[in-house]
C-alpha cells in the first residue's frame, strides 16, 4: 500500500479541523464573551479554534485544487504522482512505531528498565544485526547507566514494575 | 459579619499528648509530592522538612521530592487519590487541599487525602507602595468607597486565598476594589513596588525585600495577635510594630494559611502515626525554628482532633466567603 | 567605578580552590542535565539543593549557578545532534544546527553554538556588573500591558517573515495556542479544554511536546530514510574546533545584536527561551538571504544561542535585585535563596555585598570554564553519531520516553510524546512549520494572561496598550516588525513588475 500526499494532506487538514471544533466546543461551556473586565475564559480558545477550523478548510481546498490538477497532469502527460510513502518506507516506520509502542506499553507494566533492556536488545539484534548476546549486553549496558544516572546520582525515582521490588529495588 | 475565630493559636509552644510509639517505619523512599511548582511556598517547606528530618536522623528512608503544582496544586492531591492506602507518599500543601473543590469542579474530594499534621500558619498583611497616600487600612477602605471599583489590589492566582481575604475584606468593610490576578506573591509584589497596583496582601517574606528598601509599607495584619518581634525591618520598623487589622478598625479578626502535611486516605493508624511524631519532632529541630525566623510565619503545631476542628473552621469560613461571592461550582 | 571595585573583591571571593571545584563540577553536571531532554536545568539545580544546606550561602550559589550554565551549554548539543532539545531555550537552536551538523559539520555546528553562548554569558555578565543598579529600576517599570507588549514582542518579530504556506502556519500556530490554554488558567481560575481528563489538569507541558514533535519526530523520518543517520562527519579533530573559532568573528554583527536582545530578554520578564527565538526571528529578517535560513546558516546558530545565554545570565539580575524570576530556573535559585536565609530585593546587594559580586563575579570565571569543558566535549559528541542507528536509535528514544516522564512524573506523558512524535513527523513531511507551534505554546498562555490582566486594569478598554511611552513603543516596534517586511516584499515585487508592464 502507497500513501498519496493528497490523502495524507485531507487527513491532517481534518485531524486539525477535528482539534478546532474540540476546542470552540470546550470553549463555548465556559463562555466566549466579553464582560465589562474583559474577556471571558472560554474568549480566547474559541476565536482560536474558529481560526484553525477556516486554516484547516482553507488547507483542505487547497489539496483539492493540488490534486484536480495533478489528476489532470497524470492523464495527460502518464507521469504519476510522487507517492508520499512508498510501501516499504511505510514498512519500516511501521516497524519502528510498533516497536516504540511496545515500550510504551511494556515502561507502563513491566517499568522502563525491564522494557528498555528488552526493547534496545530487540532492535541491535533483530535491526543490527547483532548477536543476541552482544545486544543483551548493549541494552542491559545502557539500563545501568540509566539507573545510575537518574536514581543514583539525581534520585528521580522513574517507573517501576513487579520485577525490581524482588530485587529490593524501589 | 464573618469572624474568624481561630482559637488555636498556642503557637510555637509544642504542647501535645505523649506520642504512641510507631509500630511501622518505611521501608522504601517516601515520596514528598509537593502541590507547588519547585521554587514556591509549598516547596520551601517540604524541603525545609526534607532537610530537617534528613540532618536530624528522624527517618531513615531516603526521602525524594516530587513536584506536582498543575492547576493550583489539585494535580498533587489528584495523584494521592490514585494512590490511596500508600503509606509512603506524603502531600505537602495548604488549605487549598479542602478549598479547592469548592471552586473548581475536579475528580478528588478532601476525604480523599488524610489530614497528618498543620505546622505552621504564614500571616497576610495589607501593603502599600511606599509613596501612596493611604496611611492606614480604613484610608484605603474610604478611598476604594469613595470611588468604588477603581483601587487595585493584586494578588496570587484566582479564587485562591489572596482574592478572598480580598472579597473577605470588601464583605466587612462595603468597599469595591478591583483585584487583578498573577503568577504569584513575587510578582505581585514587584508589581506593587512598580506602582502597577494600588495594595497586595502578600505574605512577609514575599514582600520582605520590598519593605528593607523601603520601595513598599505594611498596614496591617491579618492575626489575632501582633507578629513576633523582629530586628527593625524597613523605616525603623519590625514585624511586632505592625497593627493587628482589626486594631486599625478593620472587622476581621484573622486570616492566615496553614501549611499542611497529609498521607493518601486509608493508611493504617500506625502509619499516622508515625508521621505525625516525625512532625513533631521536625517542629523542634533548629533548621525549622529557623525557616519560622526568615519566612515570618507563626508556628503551630497542629495534630488529630485539633487538626481537624481547625480545618473545619477555616474551611466553614471560607466557604462563606465563596458562597457570597457566587464562587463556589455549581453542579 | 564603585561596581567595578566591588567586582575586583568579588573576584576575591569566588576564586578560591574549593569554589573552583564547585565550578566544574556544577558546570559538569549541568552538562549531563542539559544533554538529557527533559531533566532541565530547574529540576536539576532542585535536585541539588539539599545539598547545599552544608554549604554557605555563596559557595551554594555558585555551585548552582555552573550548573545552571553546564545545562545551558549541554542544551544545545543534542540539539544539534539529533534534533531533540536538552533545554526548552535550545529549540531555535534546532532549526540551523540539525541541518548544519547533517551537512557532516556536526563539529562545527558545535562549536560554533557554544563559543557563541560564550559570548553572549559574558557580555550578559558584563551588562550585569556595570548596570546592576539601573537595569533593575528598569524592570520594575513593566506592568501587565508592558508583559503584553514584550510577548507581542517576540511573536511580532518571529512570525513577521516566514517561507511556509501562510495556511500552514496558521494551523500550527493557532494548534500551539490552543494546546498552551489546556489546564488551570491564572486570571480566570477555570480549567480549560480538558474535556474531563484529570492528566490534562496540569496542562501539556511544553517540554513533553517539544521531545515528541523534533525527537520522536526525526527519528521517524530517519527511519523512513533508511536506517541510517546523514551526515556523519568523516573525521572529527580539534583543528575543525579551531577553524570555526577563527570564522566566528564574521558574524559580528549577528552577536551583538543577539547578545543586545538577550540582555533585553532576560531583564525584562521574556526570558531565555523568548530571547533565542526573537534573536533568530531577527536575524533571519536582517538577513538578505533570508531564505536559506533553517538550511544549516551559520547565524542561525549564533543567533539563538548568544541570546539564549545574554538572556540566561541576565536573568540572574531581575531574581537577586527583584526577587522576581525571569526563567524557571531562576526561580528554584531563588527558593534557595530564602533556605539560604538571604532575601533576595533591592537591598540584598547593599547587604550582602560578598554573596552578589561573589556570585557576579563567578560568572565570569565558571562560563570560561563551561566553554573550556564543553568544546573538550565536542569530539566525544560528534563522535556519537558514528553510532550504528539500530543501537542508538532505540537509545534516543528511551532517552527521549524517559525525558518526557521526568518532566512532570506523568505516565501519561508517555503516551503524548507518540502522539506528537507522529504530528512532528506527519507536519514536516507535508510542510508545515513547526516553529510557530512551539512559540505559541512558550508564549501563548503568558500573552494571554498579561492581556487579559491589562484588561482588568483598564476596564477593558485596548488603549492601555499606547498609554505610556515605554508600552507605545514597544507595541510600535512590534507592529511595524508584523508588518515592514510584508509591504517591502510587495513593494519590491510591485516595483519589479512595473518595467515589465
Amino acid at each position: 500500500m502507497t500513501v498519496r500526499r493528497f490523502h495524507a494532506e485531507v487527513g491532517t487538514a481534518f485531524a486539525t479541523a477535528g482539534l478546532g471544533i474540540a476546542a470552540v466546543t470546550g470553549a463555548a461551556g465556559l463562555g466566549f464573551g466579553w464582560e465589562e473586565s474583559g474577556p471571558q475564559p472560554g474568549y480566547f480558545p474559541f476565536y482560536v479554534g474558529l481560526i484553525l477550523i477556516g486554516a484547516s478548510l482553507w488547507n483542505l481546498i487547497r489539496a483539492f485544487m493540488k490534486h484536480r490538477a495533478a489528476v489532470l497532469h497524470e492523464r495527460n502527460s502518464g507521469e504519476i504522482e510522487e507517492p508520499f510513502l512508498r510501501r516499504e518506507n511505510l514498512g519500516r516506520i511501521g516497524t519502528f512505531l510498533a516497536a516504540m509502542a511496545g515500550f510504551v506499553i511494556g515502561t507502563l507494566t513491566l517499568g522502563v528498565y525491564v522494557a528498555s533492556t528488552v526493547y534496545i536488545a530487540w532492535s541491535a539484534w533483530r535491526q543490527g544485526g547483532y548477536r543476541l548476546w552482544v545486544a543483551l549486553a548493549v541494552g542491559a549496558g545502557f539500563t545501568i547507566v540509566q539507573y545510575v544516572i537518574f536514581e543514583v546520582i539525581f534520585k528521580i525515582p522513574l517507573l517501576k514494575g513487579p520485577i525490581e521490588p524482588l530485587l529490593g529495588i524501589y | 459579619m464573618i469572624k474568624t475565630r481561630i482559637a488555636l493559636l498556642t503557637a510555637t509552644a509544642v504542647m501535645v499528648a505523649a506520642p504512641a510509639l510507631a509500630d511501622w517505619a518505611p521501608n522504601r523512599p517516601i515520596e514528598f509530592v509537593v502541590a507547588s511548582g519547585a521554587g514556591g511556598g509549598t516547596d520551601n517547606f517540604a524541603r525545609t522538612i526534607q532537610s530537617a528530618l534528613t540532618r536530624n536522623d528522624i527517618v531513615d528512608a531516603p526521602m525524594v521530592v516530587l513536584n506536582k503544582g498543575g492547576g493550583s496544586g489539585a494535580e498533587a492531591f489528584l495523584y494521592a487519590r490514585q494512590n490511596a492506602g500508600d503509606p509512603n507518599k506524603l502531600i505537602f500543601g495548604t488549605n487549598n487541599v479542602y478549598l479547592l473543590p469548592y471552586v473548581a469542579k475536579l475528580a478528588y474530594t478532601t476525604e480523599d487525602l488524610q489530614p497528618v499534621a498543620a505546622l505552621a500558619l504564614d500571616e497576610f498583611l495589607v501593603w502599600v507602595k511606599a509613596d501612596s497616600p493611604y496611611e492606614s487600612i480604613t484610608d484605603l477602605i474610604d478611598a476604594a468607597k469613595e470611588a468604588p471599583g477603581t483601587i487595585t489590589f493584586g494578588g496570587s492566582q484566582s479564587k485562591d486565598t489572596d482574592e478572598t481575604l480580598v472579597a473577605l475584606i470588601e464583605q466587612v468593610s462595603g468597599a469595591d476594589f478591583k483585584y487583578v490576578p498573577f503568577n504569584g506573591g513575587g510578582e505581585t509584589g514587584v508589581q506593587l513596588a512598580g506602582g502597577h497596583i494600588a495594595a497586595n496582601v502578600n505574605n512577609p517574606n514575599e514582600n520582605i525585600g520590598q519593605w528593607q528598601a523601603g520601595a513598599v509599607r505594611p498596614l496591617c495584619v491579618f492575626s489575632p495577635e501582633r507578629m513576633a518581634e523582629s530586628e527593625p525591618i524597613g523605616d525603623d520598623m519590625g514585624w511586632h510594630d505592625i497593627p493587628t487589622c482589626k486594631e486599625a478598625g478593620l472587622d476581621i479578626e484573622s486570616y492566615q494559611m496553614p501549611r499542611t502535611v497529609w498521607l493518601p486516605k486509608d493508611t493504617d493508624p500506625e502509619v499516622v502515626a508515625f508521621y505525625e511524631d516525625a512532625m513533631k519532632k521536625v517542629a523542634e529541630t533548629p533548621e525549622w525554628q529557623d525557616y519560622l525566623t526568615k519566612t515570618s510565619q507563626t508556628g503551630a503545631v497542629l495534630l488529630d482532633e485539633e487538626l481537624a476542628s481547625f480545618i473545619q473552621t477555616n474551611e466553614d469560613n471560607t466557604v462563606k466567603v465563596f458562597q457570597a461571592e457566587g464562587w463556589t461550582a455549581a453542579e | 567605578m564603585g561596581n567595578f571595585d566591588l567586582l575586583m573583591h568579588g573576584f576575591g571571593v569566588a576564586i578560591t580552590p574549593m569554589h573552583l571545584m564547585l565550578m566544574v563540577g556544577g558546570v559538569l553536571m549541568g552538562l549531563v542535565v542539559g544533554v538529557l531532554p527533559g531533566l532541565g536545568a530547574p529540576n536539576g539545580v532542585s535536585l541539588l539543593i539539599p545539598l547545599t544546606f552544608a554549604l554557605d550561602p555563596t559557595s551554594a550559589i555558585i555551585l548552582l549557578s555552573s550548573m545552571y550554565w553546564g545545562a545551558l551549554f549541554g542544551g544545545s548539543t543534542t540539539s544539534i545532534l539529533f534534533n531533540i532539545p536538552g533545554e526548552p531555550s535550545s529549540v531555535a537552536t534546532t532549526f540551523d544546527g540539525y541541518p548544519m551538523a547533517r551537512k557532516g559539520e556536526s563539529t562545527r555546528a558545535l562549536t560554533l553554538a557554544f563559543m557563541s553562548a560564550g559570548v553572549g554569558a559574558l557580555v550578559g555578565v558584563v551588562v550585569i556588573t556595570l548596570l546592576a543598579g539601573w537595569a533593575s529600576n528598569f524592570a520594575l517599570q513593566f506592568g501587565a500591558p508592558e508583559y503584553f507588549a514584550v510577548y507581542f514582542l517576540a511573536f511580532a518579530a518571529f512570525i513577521g517573515m516566514g517561507s511556509a504556506s501562510p495556511a500552514k502556519t496558521l494551523v500550527s500556530l493557532t494548534t500551539g495556542l490552543l494546546l498552551a490554554t489546556v489546564g488551570m488558567d491564572t486570571v480566570t481560575g477555570e480549567i480549560r479544554l480538558t474535556f474531563g481528563l484529570d492528566q490534562l489538569l496540569s496542562g501539556i507541558s511544553f517540554l513533553v511536546v517539544v521531545i515528541g514533535l523534533f525527537g520522536i519526530g526525526e527519528l521517524l523520518s530517519t527511519v523512513q530514510e533508511g536506517l541510517r543517520f546523514r551526515g556523519v562527519s568523516s573525521k572529527i579533530d580539534l583543528r575543525d574546533v579551531l577553524r570555526t573559532i577563527a570564522e566566528l568573528p564574521r558574524y559580528w554583527a549577528t552577536s551583538v545584536r543577539s547578545a543586545l536582545i538577550g540582555i533585553w530578554m532576560g531583564i525584562t520578564p521574556g526570558g531565555p527561551t523568548a530571547a533565542s527565538f526573537m534573536s533568530y526571528g531577527i536575524a533571519r529578517q536582517a538577513s538578505r538571504k533570508g531564505e536559506a535560513f533553517g538550511t544549516g546558516r551559520p547565524e542561525g546558530i549564533v543567533a539563538p544561542e548568544t541570546a539564549d545565554h545574554s538572556a540566561g545570565s541576565c536573568a540572574m539580575l531581575p531574581m537577586l535585585a527583584l526577587g522576581v524570576p525571569s526563567s524557571a530556573t531562576a526561580a528554584v535559585m531563588m527558593g534557595g535563596l530564602m533556605i539560604w536565609g538571604l532575601t533576595p530585593g533591592p537591598m540584598l546587594f547593599a547587604t550582602k555585598p560578598d554573596f552578589v559580586w561573589g556570585l557576579i563575579a563567578s560568572m565570569y570565571v565558571s562560563n570560561l570554564i563551561g566553554v573550556i569543558l564543553v568544546l573538550a566535549t565536542v569530539p566525544m559528541f560528534a563522535a556519537l553519531l558514528r553510532i550504528p542507528f539500530a543501537i542508538i536509535g532505540p537509545m534516543i528514544v528511551v532517552i527521549c520516553f524517559v525525558g518526557a516522564y521526568t518532566v512532570s512524573n506523568a505516565s501519561f506523558d508517555l503516551w503524548l510524546v507518540l502522539l506528537f512524535g507522529l504530528v512532528g513527523y506527519l507536519f514536516t513531511k507535508l510542510g508545515y512549520p513547526l516553529a510557530p507551534l512551539v512559540l505559541a505554546m512558550v508564549l501563548g498562555h503568558k500573552a494571554e494572561n498579561a492581556f487579559h490582566q491589562s484588561m482588568i486594569l483598564s476596564n477593558g478598554s485596548l488603549e492601555i496598550f499606547f498609554s505610556n511611552t515605554l508600552v507605545t513603543s514597544i507595541m510600535l516596534i512590534a507592529l511595524a516588525l508584523l508588518i515592514l517586511p510584508k509591504t517591502l516584499q510587495l513593494g519590491s515585487r510591485l516595483r519589479r513588475k512595473a518595467p515589465v508592464e
